[in-house]
């Protein structure tokens, strides 16, 4: 006592990766463009 | 996927205040960032209902259903627009493969162009249905394609298919 560690049989692990690949199309294209003006140009990506 | 050329709605702008087509989308593309998929389809089918045959829109409302893990509406929806032209016949094969109607699914995938994300799925169908053999060899075909964890798989697909011993080997050249 304690008893020893030993290996047991198991099922190996399977990852449903197929699910990854169901993507939504990139919809940049589709939405409204926003118009940036001066001041936020100046502010450089902070939005 | 290819980048699509649709017709805008602008282009008839003169008289009539212009669609709400773009809102929309851009509604639709927040609600998809936040993982608010049931908002998602309701945008989609907003935008649906103005331009009926908008392949983004089915795109999304289909991918929406499924990360909601509503398969069974994701199903219907792929069928009721199964006349138009958009290639929908993955995320079918998904669905029928979640639904585990495997031999429907694996048909739904016959004939498409064998990329990885069909090669995937197939080799998950494959695993399913204990053709471990073949499994495996459809492993070995996405070996080179850096798909992240794929190896797990193929792991699990070897072991299942008797051959433990070539994991190690396998993971080395992996």
């Amino acid at each position: 006592f304690p008893p020893g560690f030993e290996t047991i049989p198991r099922n190996p692990i399977v990852l449903d990766l197929a699910y990854n690949c169901i993507e939504f199309p990139v919809l940049e294209e589709r939405k409204k463009t926003e118009r940036k003006g001066f001041i936020s140009r100046l502010w450089g990506g902070r939005n | 996927m290819a980048p699509k050329s649709k017709e805008k709605p602008k282009t008839s702008a003169s008289s009539q205040p212009p669609p709400a087509i773009e809102d929309l989308f851009t509604t639709l593309d927040r609600h998809i960032q936040r993982s608010e998929y049931e908002q998602a389809v309701k945008v989609a089918d907003q935008v649906l209902s103005i331009a009926p045959a908008d392949e983004d829109a089915i795109r999304c409302k289909v991918v929406a259903l499924v990360k909601d893990d509503k398969i069974d509406d994701a199903l219907s929806v792929i069928h009721s627009f199964h006349k138009l032209p958009i290639d929908l016949g993955f995320q079918k094969a998904y669905c029928l493969y979640r639904q585990n109607k495997l031999d429907e699914a694996l048909e739904c995938l016959r004939g498409r162009e064998r990329d990885s994300e069909t090669l995937l799925l197939e080799a998950q169908i494959l695993y399913r249905l204990g053709k471990t053999d073949a499994c495996v060899d459809v492993y070995r075909k996405l070996q080179n394609s850096e798909i992240e964890t794929a190896e797990v798989n193929f792991v699990a697909s070897l072991v299942s298919a008797g051959k433990a011993s070539q994991v190690k080997g396998a993971l080395e050249s992996w």
